[in-house]
């Protein structure tokens, strides 16, 4: 972080060493694939470069005035990187690719023999505007959008795990399928599953059998905290009538495919339903997942070349290419960015407020400085968001140590 | 022309009236391979793909149906539309 003294800049490692450590962490978090996450070799040629950057600009702020908004980039030779590093030049060059992919570089250009120069991301160097950005937005949306969490690969667990072997045939605890393959109507082959188990023919030791494992299921939909199966499903009814009016007005579908097309929903947006959210985090997804075909339906009205494909390709879970699957992201960006602008204001108000005072104004005028703390804090509890509390604190920290450097400089004109 | 086990097996079925006045009627394919699930709504899409692009401009009504006695209607195109 940049300290004005005496109009010099100084940038201080330790925080500046943090800002780059929790802005990779923050980057690994969002990867999904452990190829594509940043190691604990990328790591040390960033913190390499930031070291070897931050010695530049402190001695140039220490020779000229340095102006934070236009720093200038660090110079410096892929050779030199790798011998400090103790690698080969390439692995240089490859680190930086990476740190370039991850943000972390915002610009690097090559000058032959006269090196290399790069610019790093304002926000590790603590000069970017102050962000309400932190942790995950994904879980400020809602607690039934945990499900939207792409999961990583499955790794085999170290130790051998004692498994019974699924009968992925059987259509038993087959409680999640919603419509048409509990009672086998789809392959009409309502007793198949019994043929080849060596079972008795006679109904009634079938009957014995079955009677436990009902018994099971029952006891497990008790156990199940969330909400209730049938509203669970009327949900994904609801979503698809709605999907169809807005985005396939004209479609006519037979009652297979329709049964077919809610199947791959629940699938794909529903997450088979296995989230344990309680039906007011269903609703409030519901909402989530109406909002989404509306932004679907608005990105149709603009333009006659945008299209999508046809429902049962459009929700079906594998598609990675054109599926409503996508929508998530473009949700999860416009909430962010709404999120971000409100808190935003809301720091805009808490700095003009601490403005007002300051110069006796204002309808706080008569309060303390503790009070108007606790009020402004009060005020920004209500909202429930980590990342603004944190960032009224830094607005706080930085409005406080202003007003001590202009004391200082008043003191030291007079 | 299939054969009649699958003709037996299949999910649905499909009456086409012909503006040349043939009657045909066509079988579904459901599965995507030899041991998949049986899939009623990939058979009458396909059923739909044959209708509008192979026989395009040749018929007048198509009809498609449950492949049971008495089975129900699933699907009605007239004259390129499905209805």
């Amino acid at each position: 972080m940049e300290k004005q003294n005496d109009k010099k800049v100084h940038f201080s490692f330790g925080e500046v060493f943090q800002n780059t450590k929790s802005f990779i962490d923050k980057y690994n978090n969002r990867q999904t694939q452990l190829t594509q996450k940043l190691n604990a070799n990328h790591r040390a040629t960033a913190e390499l470069i930031i070291r070897l950057y931050l010695k530049q600009l402190n001695k140039a702020a220490q020779i000229g005035d340095l102006n934070t908004n236009s720093l200038p980039g660090f110079s410096t030779f892929n050779e030199s990187l790798a011998k400090c590093k103790g690698c080969t030049k390439r692995t240089i060059i490859n680190h930086k690719e990476r740190l370039k992919q991850s943000g972390f570089i915002t610009q690097d250009e090559h000058r032959g023999k006269g090196g290399v120069e790069i610019w790093l991301n304002r926000e590790v160097l603590g000069t970017a505007k102050l962000s309400t950005n932190y942790g995950d937005n994904v879980l400020k949306i809602g607690d039934a959008t945990s499900i939207f969490y792409e999961k990583a690969k499955n790794f085999h667990p170290l130790v051998h795990e004692h498994q019974e072997q699924l009968n992925n045939n059987s259509s038993v605890n087959k409680s999640g399928v919603p419509y048409g393959h509990e009672s086998g109507k789809a392959t009409r082959t309502k007793h198949e599953q019994d043929k080849n188990t060596e079972e008795n023919a006679n109904p009634a030791s079938k009957r014995q059998e079955k009677a436990p494992e009902r018994h099971c299921k029952a006891e497990k939909q008790e156990q199940k905290p969330g909400a209730g199966r049938i509203f669970l499903l009327s949900l994904i009814r609801q979503f698809w009538d709605y999907a169809r009016k807005v985005l396939y007005p004209d479609l006519v579908l037979s009652e297979p495919e329709d049964r077919e097309i809610l199947n791959l929903i629940w699938e794909s947006v529903y997450g088979k339903l296995q989230s344990n959210a309680t039906e007011k985090d269903w609703l409030k997804y519901q909402d989530t997942a109406f909002n989404r075909v509306n932004m679907v339906a608005r990105w149709l009205a603009r333009s006659p070349g945008h299209w999508i494909p046809k429902p049962h390709i459009y929700f079906h879970p594998n598609n990675e290419r054109n599926g409503f699957k996508k929508t998530w992201q473009w949700y999860v960006k416009q909430e962010t960015l709404k999120i971000e602008i409100r808190n935003q204001l809301l720091l805009q108000q808490v700095k003009a407020e601490w403005q007002q005072h300051e110069q006796n104004k204002g309808r706080f005028r008569k309060k303390t400085r503790l009070q108007l703390f606790r009020i402004q804090q009060k005020r920004l509890a209500g909202y429930r968001d980590e990342s603004l509390n944190q960032a009224y604190q830094q607005c706080l920290q930085r409005s406080l140590h202003l007003q001590n450097l202009k004391r200082k400089q008043q003191a030291y004109a007079q | 022309m299939l054969s009649e086990q699958m003709q037996r097996e299949a999910l649905s079925k499909c009456i086409v009236w012909f503006y040349d006045g043939n009657v045909r009627t066509f079988y579904s394919l459901d599965k995507t391979h030899k041991r998949a699930k049986p899939n009623q709504a990939l058979g009458i899409r396909r059923l739909e793909k044959m209708l509008m692009e192979t026989f395009k401009g040749q018929w007048e009504t198509a009809i498609v149906y449950e492949n049971e006695p008495r089975g129900n209607e699933l699907a009605r195109f007239k004259r390129g539309a499905r209805v």
